[in-house]
């Protein structure tokens, strides 16, 4: 009872500060409904019987596949959102001798209530949708009714969510129980091991062992498992390069660093690396998938009247997937993106607010902020793109030739989802805006 | 303690000042001034306004009333005239400010965080970097250039917060309970370090504290109450 006590007084205090609730309920509420939305697309799929629907559902893997970890990092960003906002006090509860027990319920309590709100919010926001999802054509015709989840699965759905929100807020908040002192104070940026370079290298390795000999695999369902797998273990080795790589390059933005924000800006990516990599990690399979496809499609595209229509169907419903998933893909980064870097303004209000005490200007902070997302998305996007290009070369350079276009749209996706990450954060500012503008009576 | 009269001309000089939230009169007629080597320590209980003045005179906030004078080469530049951007520039060239807290960027290292306001106004880093390092050694911090804050006790941080309000060669230093959270030992150290930067520089200091040892180490002491000076002394 005095759990429950506590953390409706929590949660009674935190109405206050409207954002830090908002934040959270948004994502979760996206986060559900483009879950629910790739769901049904994918259920679709799987509904079909003919000869052509196991090559369809391979390519319905690899779309989830590219979309489980944006997906993820965007639900755990909101999930840490709402534990963090927390964590001062909480460390303070813990100093004053409250038990592990308790902190853990606390924050369990309150970020999954904000997670459940926010994922019955984007389910009705997937029901709102589904007649346009419904119109979007595959195979010649659109998708129709077959898009509809049951309610068993959106319920299903919600719940996961829930207990996403729950585990990562206990995560979060080991380092809490564990030290008090050692959240509050931030004594040592954390490191990355060179040993994932080592990992990264035998997994490739394995994986395109495994793609190689996939040829002579007549059986679909073993296809479906080792694309799964290899999409699996490949998504697995990107979460261990990826912040290492950002640490190198931040490392080196750091030492040449010749203005503030760019000091302050890789500074701030160095403070995490595997926060930084988080936010934009998805974005590295869709950008190397997306290149891969887009030559395939370059490169089949152009025979024309030479392939039968059912191929030109398949050539045409690829290059469909890919622009949704390459969207859906940057349009989690976005959120994840503007929920962090909101949640960051509110978490280091004083320091911003003593910022503007001496003087920097607001340009300058919003700029750095923006630097500290964009360079690391930037560098996963075109790094992701390049090696895919380089993995397929010779075919890259005869596509380019034989249908330009067809790439020049994988480029224009990449930098509208840079754009669109770029706008989101841009939505940040009035946050900023607003805790310079209130007056602090300790400031 | 007796009245002291200042009869060198002001560095920063404030009249009639006003200012109200809402309701609440924080500020209702303030006269002010500090002289260039002097320090003024306001004192005041909660909500008696003296961070209010301190906004004030700093260019945070502009007062609904009355004028804050800035001694330049050029001559007297009238503050609440500014816009918001020219008030931040003033603050960013002008002025030198230590929080309570330090208010640190913890990422950062000790010599980064004291080069970042010349870094603001153009300067080159390395050459930032050159003037932090120096104001960290006058300050007893040779050696600590790379830590990062959190590896730094409370009363390093504090000395680093200092560091930062010096590198600019500010003419006007405002420390808002510089040694609130400080322990007494520590806090006397702190305020050694801070006269020695700045009133012994021929700088001004602007001190809001509830300290009685802290304003003692002031040339003057002001004490408001409802907004208004309600008595002003000559401390040491």
């Amino acid at each position: 009872m005095t759990t429950l006590r506590l953390a409706w007084l929590f949660g009674r205090r935190s109405v206050s500060a409207r954002s830090t609730v908002i934040l959270p309920v948004v994502a979760f509420a996206v986060v559900t409904a483009l879950l629910l939305i790739v769901a049904g697309g994918a259920q679709a799929f799987f509904s079909w019987t003919d000869e052509r629907a196991g090559l369809y559902q391979v390519l319905a893997v690899i779309a989830l596949s590219l979309l489980v970890v944006p997906l993820v990092a965007l639900g755990g960003s909101a999930a840490r959102l709402s534990a963090r906002r927390r964590d001062d006090r909480l460390a303070s509860l813990r100093l004053l001798g409250a038990t592990p027990g308790l902190v853990t319920a606390l924050t369990v309590i309150e970020s999954t209530a904000l997670a459940v709100a926010g994922a019955i919010a984007g389910a009705v926001l997937s029901l709102l949708l589904s007649p346009l999802v419904a119109l979007i054509p595959f195979r010649g015709e659109p998708l129709g009714t077959s898009i509809l989840l049951s309610p068993v699965w959106i319920v299903v759905a919600v719940a996961g969510i829930g207990a996403l929100a729950a585990l990562s807020a206990v995560v979060g908040l080991r380092g809490v129980i564990l030290s008090p002192l050692g959240v509050r104070t931030r004594q040592e940026a954390p490191r990355v091991h060179w040993i994932r370079v080592l990992i990264t290298a035998g997994v490739v390795a394995l994986v395109i062992t495994a793609m190689s000999v996939l040829q002579s695999v007549a059986d679909v369902g073993v296809v479906i498992a080792v694309f799964a797998v290899g999409f699996g273990g490949s998504i697995a080795v990107l979460n261990l390069i990826g912040p290492w790589v950002l640490r190198m390059v931040a490392s080196g933005q750091a030492r040449r660093a010749r203005t503030a924000r760019r000091l302050l800006a890789a500074r701030a990516v160095l403070e995490s690396p595997k926060a930084a990599w988080r936010q934009v990690s998805g974005v590295a399979m869709t950008s190397f998938m997306a290149v891969l496809a887009g030559v395939g499609i370059a490169l089949v595209g152009p025979m024309g009247d030479s392939v039968d229509p059912s191929a030109r169907e398949l050539i045409e419903d690829i290059r469909t997937g890919v622009l949704i998933t390459v969207v859906a893909s940057f349009l989690m980064v976005a959120c994840s993106a503007g929920v962090n870097q909101a949640a960051a303004v509110l978490d280091r209000r004083d320091l911003y607010v003593s910022l503007d005490r001496i003087g920097m200007p607001v340009r300058e902070m919003n700029a750095a902020r923006s630097r500290a997302i964009l360079s690391p998305l930037r560098i996963t996007a075109i790094g992701s793109a390049v090696t895919a290009a380089a993995v397929v070369f010779p075919l890259t350079g005869m596509s380019l030739l034989l249908s330009p276009l067809t790439l020049v749209m994988v480029a224009a996706c990449l930098t509208a989802g840079v754009l669109l990450v770029w706008v989101a954060l841009r939505a940040t500012r009035p946050v900023l805006s607003r805790v310079l503008s209130e007056p602090s009576p300790s400031l | 303690m007796t009245s002291a009269p200042v009869a060198a001309p002001p560095a920063l000089s404030a009249t009639a000042l006003t200012k109200t939230y809402g309701s609440s009169t924080a500020l209702a007629g303030v006269d002010f001034r500090v002289a260039p080597g002097e320090s003024v320590a306001i004192m005041g209980a909660s909500g008696s306004g003296k961070t209010t003045l301190l906004h004030c005179l700093a260019g945070i906030v502009t007062p609904d009333s009355g004028s804050v004078s800035l001694a330049t080469a050029t001559g007297p530049l009238e503050i609440t005239t500014l816009n918001e951007a020219g008030r931040s520039r003033l603050r960013r060239e002008a002025f030198g400010f230590v929080f309570q807290q330090g208010l640190l960027l913890p990422e950062l290292t000790a010599i980064e965080n004291v080069a970042l306001p010349l870094m603001l106004t153009g300067t080159d880093r390395r050459a930032a970097e050159q003037t932090a390092a120096m104001w960290l050694a006058v300050l007893g911090l040779a050696g600590y250039e790379s830590r990062r804050i959190g590896q730094l006790s409370g009363g390093q941080a504090q000395r680093v917060a200092i560091a930062r309000a010096q590198t600019t060669g500010a003419a006007v230093v405002f420390a808002d309970e510089p040694t609130g959270a400080l322990d007494s030992q520590t806090s006397a150290e702190v305020m050694d370090a801070l006269i020695r930067s700045t009133t012994d520089r021929g700088r001004s200091l602007v001190v809001v504290t509830h300290d009685e040892s802290v304003a003692a180490r002031c040339s003057r002491v002001l004490r408001l109450s409802d907004g208004r000076i309600v008595d002003e002394v000559s401390a040491r």
